[in-house]
């Protein structure tokens, strides 16, 4: 408590007043309030897709917020690009490290403001300079002139630091920092965050550890759907259960469809036992049964998604096996898992399974065109045909199939994806994130969609980072935590909050032992 | 499973038919000639006066660049056969590789052979000029082989052939030709070697300025690359540009065998042809004179077999027998040679 | 106005869209429209050799042989550039079709080969082809180099052992047959335009009508999507190198009958002639789109230009240059036009941005 009175005095660096951002389709920003004080740790918490991404891109001067007010050291603040939110002092250190890998450290920390005398770059006031930051920031035995690409992860962030310590930042985004750093260079991280703060600066600190939240954290805002549930809580002290009680239970309810009762004794499809990539999961074992939902919880980077890949051969196992209606698929290869009958819609839509500048109907029939061709000349008519009959099944619209799918919406075309295994024989439908990019109308078609296919007996291994849609589409729920399997149950028996605690790392057993 | 052991078998015929396209194949790399054919392309100076006595044993080190087409191929092979007819010569050749600087690394350590003499052909005679000064200030000396070092202090001897004179040659012979057939304004077609080759540029300038003083001109010009493909490319070109042709000149014989088939390709023969360079080909197409290459004008590989027995000569401090002086000269420049139907048969020995 | 407007239905737009499209937003007509301009260039460049050379132009036979020889120049690198066309559309680059050429020619002309007559001339040159093609794919697919690098190692290997093989001499063609194809005509038509022909007309059925064209779009395209897809794509691209490989066999007999002999040296940097027909002929050199007909104009192009300039009595210098200009026009050209249409799309379908 004393924390927070001494919070009270310190002055206000940014306040965003009712900020809306909306995108085609979608209201990203829904009135969000947030306050920032100098030299604290302020936490940003929220499901994906509850506007954490948004806020900051509109703070680093990515997007421009369409309403609502933002206050930088009490002025009103419009950064028209991320050049001069960075001059203005409002540094972001994305998730993805923004470094040229092949320049040096000092390159990197000066990159786009070298200093220069001349047209000349000032090298060794470059180098001087980069050495006290790095030594600010406690990391003084790294040697200005390495390059970047022979840094750990951990490093490259405090080169990442640095770039902002180098425009004289007040005010520090982090997103999801720790989410590349081993357990003891969090500590690490850590160290350097309170050395920052003791210099005044602010920093928004985004992650999914509770844990983290409560160690480093000062103050907490909450959102949801675009929306700050909850602002300035004291980060150390608010129990978890209000914290994640405002996070779930989101006010757009989406559609699902009513979920058929499980056939008992339903043929089972996939069975994997003790499924090992290293480095990505481990001792992965499931099943899923014809005419289930199988639903996987877990967040970006728990190996969900290369999980699916290796299912479905796009990545070659190290150990364990897949086997398809009793019979073992052979590793790393696609061709076996799609002749067993599996099919997949990848999470990359736009980059791993379409072909944008063709006709729909192409896409529609790209793995089944050989199976309508005869002595190797394609059936064009035929394909027409069969593409209609997905489009009328999925309702496709624009329906014109002979259309390239780049003008589809998200949507649309990810029943392009999913309609191209409804062509073939495909018995076990896997799906990574089916909704991501798609909006609310068309998220419900796809859900009646999937829900359909299973009716008629094809079995859905679905991975989505919304827990909502799990729960509401699966009949069963599996969670994933950093490549392991930690939970499964039968979809009714299992609650958001459960979900979401499990997902963030047991938060819930961590406020035990803090109380 | 059922398909398995079909699927292997075909395998296995494809297999073997791959196997056996592979063992033909290996056949077809041969080049020798199933009957010996009439005398090898290789010149030789035959030896009839006192010089080609043995005497003090020398050491020859050779080097030219990387063949890419026949007259340098020829070149090097002269010079190795040369070579072979003397007991008393030791040859040393080093490949050039593909341009100056390989050329000259490659010298370097032809010199560590400590030879008595070197003959070389340079790939560019300005940019191994050093090279010739270091080697004779070193006391080799240096024969250059028709691409002259811009120094005189940088070789013992330079063996050239005349680019400007062959040009005149074809333009004589042209000129010779017209007046005897009447033909007052006659079209001339030329097809060029590589053009950016200063020795394409004096052939050019050869044939246009004696073509000038009879009042004639070059009708059109195209430039090949010194390849039969080539050749045969521009030569089409060329036919179809002038529909009507009295004469055409081709710098090189060996882009002359895709000159000539775009010449029976198109189904033209009113003009009369001639060649550049003289090789054995070219020579037994005139000597048949079933085509129309009437003549060719020579820039003879043969060049190589004498530099190789001069350069003894030199080693071994002779002078050459017909001549007063006790020594080889210093330069010597071949006059270009018209082969017609009439002389064909005296330089079928020096063909390449 | 607002009378009008009033009472105007309201239409779902989805609906209205198809209606909507205009020819020219369809992507087949795109291509289409591209090769009407290249049609266009072609014509231009007739149009300009009438009246420098009105004299010539004035002979009805000599038009129809002028024709005739336009297409027999661009018939070998027409050959080569239906190879590379399914190459480069399938995501690839292949810089050794040149030296495929000139292994292929020198193997099929030395003395043994020739020793077995045409047939065994003809058979040398496309199994020595496509076994070159199959190793370059085997190197890129499976041994995972980078094209490239790849077919510029095979550029110079396949050049050094055609050396090797001639012995840096030039092999001259003693059969009838090879050299006739040059020479002869059938039904007035040179053999050479048959071929091209026959080529072009076999690329363009592969490409548009056949599962292995699709395939080929759809690795270039976006090989990941088809491998997700179940297609193999390591043994595709393979095969789009064997298949380049055998265009270079059979443009090798071509080229070897034209020059009446082959050599080491033979068929210089045709690699870049067929690149720069290809792309202008409208193929995306990221791979997953282009055109046959495209292709085969581009190549049309570049011989007419030649022999424009050859009839005029102008240097090659000047001609490579204008040869380099219409490259980097039409490579610009392109690219408006695509900007444009995407410009149009994202104006349009604010939904797809989402």
């Amino acid at each position: 408590m004393t924390e927070t009175t001494e919070d009270q005095s310190a002055e206000v660096v940014l306040r965003l007043t009712d900020v809306v951002k909306t995108f085609p389709g979608v209201r990203a920003l829904d009135g969000v309030q947030l306050e920032v004080r100098a030299g604290e740790v302020h936490c940003l918490l929220g499901q994906n897709g509850a506007g954490k991404s948004t806020l900051i891109k509109v703070l680093a001067g990515v997007h421009r917020p369409d309403e609502g007010q933002i206050e930088w050291l009490g002025q009103d603040f419009a950064p028209a690009n991320p050049q001069a939110a960075m001059k203005a002092g409002i540094a972001t250190i994305y998730q993805e490290l923004d470094l040229v890998e092949d320049l040096s450290v000092s390159e990197n920390a000066f990159l786009g403001h070298e200093p220069r005398a001349f047209g000349f770059v000032r090298r060794g006031f470059m180098a001087r300079h980069t050495r006290e930051i790095l030594g600010k920031l406690g990391h003084a035995e790294i040697p200005p002139s390495r390059l970047v690409r022979s840094l750990p992860a951990a490093g490259k962030q405090v080169v990442s630091m640095a770039r902002a310590l180098s425009h004289d930042a007040r005010l520090i985004i982090m997103d999801e920092p720790s989410a590349v750093l081993a357990h003891d260079e969090v500590a690490n991280l850590f160290r350097i965050i309170r050395g920052l703060t003791a210099q005044g600066i602010a920093v928004i600190y985004i992650s999914h550890r509770l844990e983290e939240i409560r160690e480093i954290g000062d103050r907490v805002t909450v959102l949801k759907d675009g929306r700050t549930t909850a602002a300035n809580l004291p980060a150390r002290s608010t129990p978890t259960r209000d914290l994640v009680s405002r996070m779930t239970g989101r006010t757009i309810e989406y559609v699902f469809p009513e979920p058929v009762p499980a056939v008992s004794g339903a043929e089972e499809l996939l069975r994997v036992e003790g499924l090992t990539r290293s480095g990505e999961f481990a001792d992965v074992s499931l099943t899923v049964h014809s005419g289930e939902i199988v639903g996987i919880a877990g967040l970006v980077g728990s190996g969900r998604s290369e999980l699916l890949e290796t299912i479905f051969g796009a990545r070659r196992s190290e150990a364990g096996t897949v086997r398809m209606a009793g019979k073992v698929l052979r590793p790393g290869s696609v061709s076996a898992a799609v002749r067993a009958g599996l099919g997949m819609a990848p999470e990359e839509r736009k980059s791993q399974a379409l072909l944008l500048g063709e006709p729909i109907y192409r896409n529609v029939t790209l793995s089944t065109f050989s199976e309508y061709a005869r002595a190797g000349f394609t059936n064009a008519g035929r394909e027409i045909d069969e593409a209609n009959r997905i489009a009328d099944q999925l309702d496709l619209r624009p329906r014109d199939v002979r259309r390239a799918v780049r003008t589809l919406s998200g949507g649309n075309q990810q029943k392009v994806v999913v309609g191209r295994w409804l062509l073939g024989d495909t018995r076990l439908l896997l799906l990574d994130e089916p909704t991501r990019g798609v909006d609310v109308g068309a998220r419900a078609e796809l859900y009646q969609v999937i829900r359909d296919l299973a009716a008629q007996g094809v079995g859905v291994l679905l991975v989505s980072s919304e827990v909502p849609e799990v729960l509401g589409l699966a009949d069963r729920v599996l969670v994933m935590r950093e490549g392991r399997m930690v939970h499964e149950a039968p979809a009714g028996q299992i609650d958001e909050d459960t979900v979401l605690d499990l997902v963030m790392a047991g938060s819930l057993q961590v406020e035990e032992v803090t109380i | 499973m059922k398909h398995a052991p079909d699927l292997s078998r075909r395998r296995m015929l494809l297999g073997g038919a791959a196997l056996g396209a592979g063992a033909l194949l290996t056949a077809c790399t041969s080049n020798e000639p199933d009957e010996p054919s009439g005398g090898g392309a290789q010149t030789v100076a035959a030896g009839s006066n006192g010089n080609a006595a043995p005497g003090e044993k020398v050491t020859i080190g050779f080097s030219a660049p990387a063949a890419d087409h026949g007259w340098i191929a020829a070149i090097t092979k002269n010079a190795k056969a040369q070579a072979g007819t003397y007991s008393d010569v030791e040859f040393k050749t080093v490949e050039a590789g593909g341009d100056a600087a390989a050329q000259r690394a490659a010298l370097q350590t032809l010199i560590a052979q400590k030879p008595s003499i070197i003959v070389l052909l340079p790939h560019d005679g300005k940019e191994l000029n050093a090279f010739g000064l270091e080697a004779m200030e070193a006391g080799i000396p240096v024969v250059n082989l028709d691409r002259a070092f811009p120094d005189p202090l940088a070789y013992r001897l330079q063996i050239k052939g005349d680019n400007y004179g062959m040009g005149v040659s074809a333009a004589h012979y042209i000129i010779e030709q017209m007046k005897a057939k009447n033909v007052a304004s006659p079209v001339i077609g030329e097809i060029a070697g590589m053009d950016e080759l200063e020795l394409t540029q004096e052939r050019s300038k050869g044939f246009t300025d004696t073509l000038t003083q009879a009042g004639f001109k070059v009708a059109n010009r195209r430039a090949a690359r010194f390849t039969a493909d080539t050749g045969q490319q521009e030569a089409a070109s060329l036919l179809q540009a002038l529909p009507k042709m009295d004469a055409l000149w081709n710098h090189d014989d060996d882009q002359g065998i895709g000159v000539l088939a775009a010449i029976t390709q198109a189904n033209r023969s009113e003009f009369i042809m001639v060649g550049g360079a003289g090789s054995l080909k070219a020579i037994q197409d005139i000597q048949a004179d079933k085509s129309v290459l009437k003549a060719t004008v020579t820039y003879s590989p043969s060049m190589a077999s004498s530099a190789i027995s001069l350069a003894r000569l030199i080693a071994q401090n002779k002078g050459m027998s017909d001549l007063v002086e006790l020594q080889v000269p210093k330069e010597i420049i071949l006059a270009s040679e018209t082969i017609t139907k009439e002389n064909a048969s005296n330089y079928l020995k020096l063909g390449f | 106005m607002t009378a009008q407007t009033a009472p105007a239905p309201v239409k779902e737009p989805e609906h209205s869209a198809p209606e909507k499209r205009s020819w020219w937003r369809d992507d087949a007509s795109e291509s289409m429209r591209r090769n009407l301009g290249l049609v266009g260039v072609l014509i231009a460049l007739i149009v300009v050799g009438i009246i420098t050379k009105p004299d010539l132009y004035s002979d009805g036979a000599w038009v129809r042989s002028n024709i005739f020889t336009i297409l027999e120049l661009a018939s070998v690198i027409g050959v080569v550039t239906v190879g590379m066309t399914f190459v480069i559309i399938g995501g690839g680059i292949d810089l050794s079709v040149g030296a495929i050429i000139a292994l292929a020619g020198v193997w099929s002309t030395t003395l043994a080969t020739q020793d077995l007559g045409p047939g065994g001339m003809i058979f040398c040159a496309l199994a020595v082809g496509i076994g070159v093609g199959v190793v370059n794919g085997i190197l890129i697919s499976y041994g995972r180099l980078v094209a490239f690098i790849a077919t510029l190692a095979m550029l110079v290997a396949a050049r050094g052992l055609a050396a090797q093989l001639s012995d840096k001499q030039t092999q001259v063609s003693n059969s009838d047959f090879i050299n006739g194809l040059a020479a002869n005509d059938f039904l007035g038509v040179p053999v050479l335009v048959y071929i091209l022909a026959a080529v072009v007309a076999a690329g363009w059925v592969l490409l548009n009508r056949t599962t292995f064209g699709r395939r080929t779009v759809a690795v270039g395209g976006n090989p990941e999507a088809a491998r997700l897809a179940g297609i193999n794509v390591k043994r595709h691209t393979l095969l789009l190198y064997a298949l380049s490989g055998l265009c270079c066999g059979i443009a090798a007999i071509m080229l070897t009958s034209q020059a009446n002999s082959a050599q080491a040296a033979m068929a210089n940097l045709y690699e870049l002639d067929a690149i720069a027909a290809a792309i202008i002929g409208g193929t995306l050199l990221s791979g997953g789109r282009g055109t046959i007909i495209g292709s085969l104009l581009g190549v049309l192009v570049f011989s007419t230009i030649t022999n424009l300039f050859a009839i005029n009595n102008l240097s090659t210098e000047v001609q490579n240059m204008v040869k380099g200009g219409i490259i980097v026009a039409a490579v610009l050209v392109q690219q408006v036009q695509f900007k444009s249409l995407s410009q149009f799309f994202a104006k349009n379908n604010k939904i797809t941005t989402s």
